[in-house]
C-alpha cells in the first residue's frame, strides 16, 4: 500500500474517531444536563400565595389552580397548592396552620365551613396574612373576599334547570350539598330552588323539594350516603340536584350500578370527563358549569389588589352556566383549544 | 539542520513508535472515559447528598423539640445549653435551604420548613423564656404551638425527603442510561481504535517490509540466472535500504563476472574449434598423401636399400638421387602431422627440386635466398614444397624457354616474407582470384602430384596463424610469370 493512502487511511480514521467522540460526546451531555437539569422555572417571585383546597387533585380544582397560576405569575406571585401530592389526612385549619406559620403574602381558601376554620381565618389576618375565600363565602369571618357564585345566584340558576326537568309525575326533588350551611330551610340555595318549583307547578301536583347535607359525613363518607339513598327505593329522587363534583361523580355511579339510568333526572355540577361523558349518555341531564378561569383569576386578583393598594372588593362575582347533551362536543372542542392556546 | 525522515528511522524504531501511538491512543482514550464515569459518579454522590442533608436536618430539628422537652420537664442548666447548642444547629441548618419564592415543589417545601421552622423557633424560644420566667400558663401554651408546628414540619420534612427521594430515584434512572451509554460507546470506541491499530499496524509493517518481499522474490530470479533484475533504487537510511543497495550492487557485479567469463569461454571454444579444423585439413591432407603413396614407409625402405646397393655397386649419383627420395617422402610423412623449422621445409623443397631435375634432366633453375636468422622459425609444415610443385607443373612445365624457379626468405621487421616466383606461363587476374579464394582444388588432382594443392596451404595457413590473407599470388599476365608471397609474423619462432 501506498505510503499516501496509508496516511490517508489514518487521517480518515482520525477523523471518523473524533467525529464518533464529538457526537458522543454532545449525547453524552445532552444525558447529563437532562438528568441533572435544575428546576426550568428558576424565577425568584416577590409574592407567595397559598390555595387551600378541599380535593387538589379534584379536575376542578386543578382547573382553577391553573388559571389562578397562571395570573399569579403575571403579577410576580408563586401560587402554591397546599398539600398537592401528599398523602396525609390534614385538614383544612391544619393547612391553615402550615400556611400561617410559613407566613405567605396572602391565602386563597375553600371555605366549607369546618369547625375551627374561621378562627383561623382571623389568626391569618391578626398576622397580617389576607384571606380569600373561594366557592362559599365564610360570613362573619375577617376574611378579605369572596369569590365564587353566591347562594342566591347558585339557587335561581339551579330553580330554572329543575323547572325545566319537571313534569307532572315529579313527586320527590333532592338536593346534595357537601358545605356548611347553618340553617338549610333558610338558605338561599333551598329556598330559590323551592321558589322556582312552587312558582311552576300544577295546582293538583305535590312536589317535595328535600336538602341533605354530606358535610359531617367526612371522606369517603359521600359515597356510601349515596349509595344508602338509593338503596331505599322509596326514598328514590325524581330529580337529583348535585352540588359539587364528587357527589356528582359518585351519583352517576350509583345510578349506574342500580341501573336507574334515565329514571332520575339528574342535575350536576361541574364538567369533568367523567360527567361531561355522562351528560352525553344521558344518565346526567345537565351539568353546572362554574367558570374555573374566572375563579381562579378573580382570587389572585383579590389578593393582589389587597396587596398594591391595602384593600379589594369584598365579592367577586364568578359566571355560571349549564351544559347539557347538545353542548358537550362545543364544551369539549373549547378545551382541546384552550390546551393548544397553553402549549403556544 | 538534517531532516528527520521517517524511512531513516531503523525497523526497531518504526515499530516501536507505531505501537507507541497506538498505545498512546487507547491511554487517552482511556483517561477520557475514567473522566466521563467519575463526573457522573461525582453527580451520583450529589444526588444522594440531598437525602442524606434532609437526614441531617430533621435529626437536628428533633434534637431542638427534645431538648425544649428536656428542659420543661427538669430545668437542668445541661438541658438549656443543649438547647441552645441544637437550636444554632440547626438554624445553621435552616441557612442553608431555599428561602425564595421558586416556582419548583421542592424549593417551595423548602421554603416553607424555613418559614415554620423560624415561627417554631419563635415559640420554642417563647417557651423556654416563660420556662425561666415560671410562667407556668404562658409556657404550656407555647410549648403547644410549638408541638403542633412541630408535627406539620416533620411532615413537610417527610415530605421533601419523599419528593427528593422520587427525583433522585428518576435521576438514578436516567443515570443509569448515562452509564449504560458510557458502558456501550466505551466499548465500541474500544473495538474501533484496537480495529483500525491492527489494521494500521499490519498495513505499515507489510509496507514496512515490503523491501524485503521484493528483494526475496528479485533474488529467486537472479538465482535463476536473470541478472538484469534490480531492486528500485531508494535512499532509505534504516537496515532494509541498506541491504537493498548491497544487493544491487552484488547483481551488477555478478552480472559483469559473468559477461567476464562467458566471454573467455567463448573465445576458448573458438580456439578449439580453429585447432579441431586445422588438424582435419592436416588429416585431409595426409589422407591424400597416403592414397597416392602406397605404404610410404616400405617405399623410401626399399629406396634406402636401393641407394645403399647404388653405393656398393660404385653408382655415386644413383645412390644419392635415391637418398634424397627417401629423405623427401620421410619428412612427408613425418612431419604431415606438425609444424616444422623454415630449414626443414627448405630442405624438402631443395630435396623435390632435385628430384624433379633427375627426372627432367636438370630442366629446372632453382634459385634460393635465405635469411641464416629466420632458418629456424616454425611453420606449418609442408607449404613450400606444395608451392614450388605448383610452380613447376603450372608454371615452367610445357614453356619454350629456360624455366626458373627463385625462392626468397626474408625478414621484413616483424614479419616473415617467403617469396617464390616462377618465369613461366603466368596466371590471369581471374585464375589468381580462383586460386586465393579455394575454388580451384577442382583440377589440381593431377598423377603427378604430391597431393596437396593450393587451397589445402592456405587454409592451414589460416588456422595457423589465425589470420586471414597470408598468401598473395602476383602476376603480371600471360608468360610473364607468376610470384606467390606468403608472409606470417614471426611470432612462433622456437
Amino acid at each position: 500500500m501506498k505510503k499516501k493512502t496509508m496516511l490517508a487511511l489514518g487521517a480518515a480514521m482520525a477523523v471518523v474517531m473524533l467525529l464518533l467522540y464529538i457526537t458522543g460526546d454532545l449525547y453524552y451531555k445532552s444525558l447529563m444536563e437532562e438528568t441533572f437539569r435544575e428546576s426550568q422555572d428558576n424565577h425568584r417571585y416577590t409574592y407567595k400565595f397559598d390555595m387551600i383546597v378541599e380535593n387538589q387533585e379534584s379536575a376542578f380544582w386543578q382547573e382553577v389552580y391553573k388559571s389562578a397560576r397562571k395570573n399569579a405569575a403575571k403579577n410576580d406571585v408563586l401560587l402554591e397548592l397546599k398539600g398537592a401530592g401528599w398523602k396525609t389526612d390534614y385538614d383544612k385549619s391544619d393547612f391553615m396552620n402550615m400556611s400561617i406559620a410559613s407566613k405567605p403574602d396572602g391565602i386563597i381558601l375553600e371555605y366549607n365551613g369546618e369547625p375551627g376554620l374561621k378562627e383561623k381565618i382571623d389568626e391569618a389576618a391578626d398576622q397580617g396574612i389576607p384571606v380569600v375565600t373561594v366557592m362559599n363565602d365564610a360570613g362573619r369571618s375577617r376574611r378579605q373576599s369572596f369569590i365564587g357564585v353566591s347562594e342566591y345566584q347558585l339557587g335561581t340558576a339551579y330553580g330554572e334547570q329543575v323547572v325545566r326537568y319537571m313534569d307532572e309525575n315529579t313527586e320527590n326533588i333532592l338536593i346534595l350539598v357537601n358545605r356548611e350551611i347553618d340553617d338549610m330551610s333558610r338558605s338561599h340555595l333551598y329556598t330559590q330552588i323551592m321558589n322556582a318549583v312552587t312558582r311552576n307547578v300544577k295546582r293538583e301536583q305535590r312536589i317535595d323539594v328535600r336538602m341533605e347535607n354530606l358535610l359531617p359525613a367526612g371522606s369517603f363518607e359521600t359515597e356510601e350516603a349515596i349509595s344508602d339513598l338509593f338503596q331505599k327505593s322509596e326514598e328514590i329522587p325524581d330529580i337529583l340536584i348535585c352540588m359539587d363534583e364528587e357527589t356528582t361523580e359518585c351519583v352517576r355511579q350509583s345510578v349506574l350500578n342500580f341501573n336507574l339510568a334515565g329514571k332520575v333526572k339528574i342535575i350536576g355540577y361541574y364538567i369533568s370527563e367523567d360527567i361531561l361523558s355522562a351528560v352525553e349518555k344521558g344518565i346526567i341531564s345537565v351539568t353546572c358549569n362554574v367558570d374555573t378561569e374566572q375563579l381562579g383569576r378573580y382570587s389572585v386578583e383579590a389578593l393582589t389588589d389587597y396587596l398594591k393598594e391595602g384593600r379589594s372588593s369584598s365579592y367577586y362575582s364568578v359566571d355560571l352556566s349549564f351544559v347539557g347533551k347538545d353542548d358537550v362536543d362545543r364544551i369539549r372542542r373549547e378545551a382541546i383549544a384552550n390546551e393548544t392556546d397553553q402549549v403556544e | 539542520m538534517k531532516q528527520i525522515r521517517w524511512s531513516n528511522f531503523s525497523l526497531a524504531s518504526k515499530i516501536v513508535i507505531e505501537v507507541s501511538v497506538i498505545a498512546g491512543i487507547l491511554f487517552a482514550m482511556n483517561v477520557g472515559f475514567y473522566m466521563r464515569i467519575n463526573r457522573s459518579m461525582q453527580m451520583v454522590d450529589k444526588v444522594y447528598m440531598t437525602n442524606a442533608d434532609i437526614t441531617q436536618l430533621a435529626q437536628a430539628f428533633e434534637e431542638v423539640q427534645d431538648n425544649v422537652y428536656r428542659y420543661l420537664k427538669v430545668k437542668s442548666s445541661q438541658a438549656l445549653n443543649d438547647y441552645y447548642q441544637s437550636e444554632g444547629n440547626y438554624r445553621e441548618l435552616l441557612g442553608k435551604l431555599n428561602g425564595d419564592n421558586i416556582s419548583d415543589s421542592g424549593k417551595i417545601l423548602e421554603k416553607n420548613i424555613r418559614k415554620m421552622s423560624e415561627t417554631y423557633l419563635e415559640y420554642t424560644a417563647q417557651t423556654v423564656a416563660a420556662k425561666r420566667g415560671r410562667n407556668v400558663e404562658k409556657y404550656k401554651k407555647s410549648y403547644d404551638s410549638a408541638t403542633e408546628l412541630y408535627y406539620y414540619i416533620q411532615s413537610a420534612v417527610d415530605e421533601l425527603n419523599k419528593q427528593q427521594f422520587k427525583v433522585n430515584s428518576s435521576t438514578y434512572a436516567s443515570l443509569r442510561r448515562v452509564m449504560n451509554y458510557l458502558e456501550v460507546s466505551n466499548t465500541v470506541f474500544m473495538i474501533v481504535v484496537v480495529a483500525g491499530g491492527v489494521f494500521l499496524l499490519i498495513f505499515s509493517t507489510r509496507d514496512m517490509f515490503r523491501p524485503l518481499t521484493n528483494m526475496s522474490e528479485t533474488a529467486a530470479l537472479v538465482g535463476q540466472g536473470n541478472f538484469n533484475m534490480k531492486m528500485p533504487d531508494t535512499d532509505a537510511q534504516d537496515e532494509l535500504g541498506v541491504v537493498t543497495r548491497a544487493f544491487n550492487t552484488m547483481v551488477e557485479s555478478l552480472g559483469i563476472y559473468m559477461e567476464k567469463t562467458k566471454a573467455s569461454m567463448e573465445k576458448e571454444q573458438q580456439m578449439m574449434e580453429r585447432e579441431l579444423l586445422m588438424e582435419n585439413h592436416l588429416k585431409e591432407a595426409q589422407l591424400k598423401y597416403l592414397q597416392s603413396q602406397i605404404n610410404p614407409h616400405f617405399l623410401f625402405n626399399s629406396l634406402n636399400a636401393g641407394a645403399q646397393l647404388a653405393m656398393m655397386e660404385d653408382a655415386e649419383k644413383t645412390g644419392i638421387f635415391l637418398e634424397k627420395m627417401a629423405d623427401f617422402f620421410r619428412y612427408n610423412v613425418k612431419k604431415g602431422e606438425e609444424d616444422a623449422t623454415l630449414e626443414e621445409e627448405l630442405d624438402a623443397v631443395d630435396n623435390y627440386i632435385y628430384i624433379l631435375n633427375v627426372r627432367f634432366a636438370g630442366d629446372i633453375h632453382f634459385t634460393k635466398e635465405v635469411d641464416a636468422e629466420v632458418e629456424n622459425v616454425r611453420v606449418p609444415s609442408m607449404i613450400l614444397q606444395p608451392v614450388v610443385e605448383n610452380a613447376v607443373n603450372h608454371g615452367i612445365r610445357d614453356i619454350d624457354w629456360e624455366g626458373h624457379i627463385d625462392l626468397k626468405v626474408c625478414r621484413q621487421e616483424e614479419l616473415l616474407e617467403i617469396s617464390i616466383r616462377d618465369n613461366g606461363k603466368g596466371m590471369t587476374q581471374s585464375q589468381i582470384e580462383k586460386v586465393l579464394s579455394g575454388q580451384a582444388g577442382a583440377d589440381t588432382q593431377q598423377s603427378d602430384s604430391t597431393g596437396i594443392g593450393m587451397n589445402n596451404v592456405i587454409n592451414r595457413l589460416e588456422l595457423y596463424y589465425a589470420q586471414e590473407g597470408l598468401m598473395n599470388i602476383y602476376s603480371e599476365g600471360e608468360g610473364k610469370g607468376t610470384e606467390v608471397v606468403i608472409t606470417v609474423p614471426l611470432c612462433k619462432e622456437s
